[in-house]
């Protein structure tokens, strides 16, 4: 009795797990730019290997490898995010601007022919459009 | 159950690692490394649990605090060189003949 519920606890943590990490997997491959990786990886990375250890959890034999699990999903809980904000200051302290659609493209599809063409494909001064021109310099001399 | 556990975290690190050789920027490599380290965790703890030794679990929690330093380390090593290659670029336009 014990052992199936136990079986059926690490089997349900086992399928969240897959679905969560070929989630992540996909997104990893599929998106853009470095940051929308990092938001698809570290629901990968947390969601997907913290289910992997509640269904060791549950299958666990005695109570050191248990308690050993404790420790390890406290510290993967505490490391894991900590590890993703250091990559994202890189990125970010590195120079990298977040990627967004062509605003010619976009503009000429919503139907104003004046400003199809432009000049560039990223307008970089223009005021009020929340380009990351204008945000930069201010955010990346911080520590 | 483990054992199906055991390929799927397989097939992740794999196909981690062909994003982490072929991203274009240190950034995306970065990501990459960051996921490997938790799947390298997740398999070590799921092989500890089916073999049913405790000292597996150890090897796991070691490799995951070394992991993390790891990650810090290449970060602050590449934000470290380019903020060295942005100062010799300035040093040479401005003339300075340090590079």
């Amino acid at each position: 009795m014990l052992d199936a519920a136990r079986d059926f606890v690490a089997l349900a943590a086992f399928a969240s797990a897959v679905v969560f990490g070929v989630g992540g997997i996909v997104g990893l491959h599929r998106y853009a730019d470095p940051y929308a990786r990092m938001q698809a990886s570290s629901l990968c990375g947390t969601t997907s290997v913290f289910s992997m250890f509640i269904g060791a959890l549950a299958l666990a034999e005695s109570v050191e490898m248990a308690a050993r699990l404790v420790v390890i999903i406290a510290f993967f809980l505490v490391s894991s995010p900590t590890g993703g904000h250091i990559v994202a200051r890189f990125a970010w302290n590195s120079g990298l601007d977040p990627w967004r659609p062509e605003p010619n493209r976009r503009r000429r599809r919503a139907g104003f022919p004046g400003s199809a063409g432009s000049g560039p494909s990223r307008p970089a001064g223009a005021p009020g459009d929340g380009a990351p021109g204008e945000v930069e310099p201010a955010g990346r001399d911080g520590e | 159950m483990l054992d199906g556990m055991l390929w799927f975290t397989l097939a992740c690190s794999a196909a981690t690692m062909v994003r982490m050789i072929i991203g274009p920027r240190a950034a995306d490599r970065l990501v990459a490394l960051n996921v490997l380290a938790a799947l390298a965790l997740a398999f070590l703890v799921l092989r500890g649990v089916r073999e049913g030794r405790a000292l597996y679990l150890d090897v796991a929690l070691v490799y995951d605090i070394f992991g993390f330093l790891g990650l810090l380390a290449v970060a602050r090593f590449l934000k470290d060189k380019a903020m060295g290659a942005d100062e010799r670029a300035d040093g040479r336009a401005d003339g300075g003949g340090d590079a």
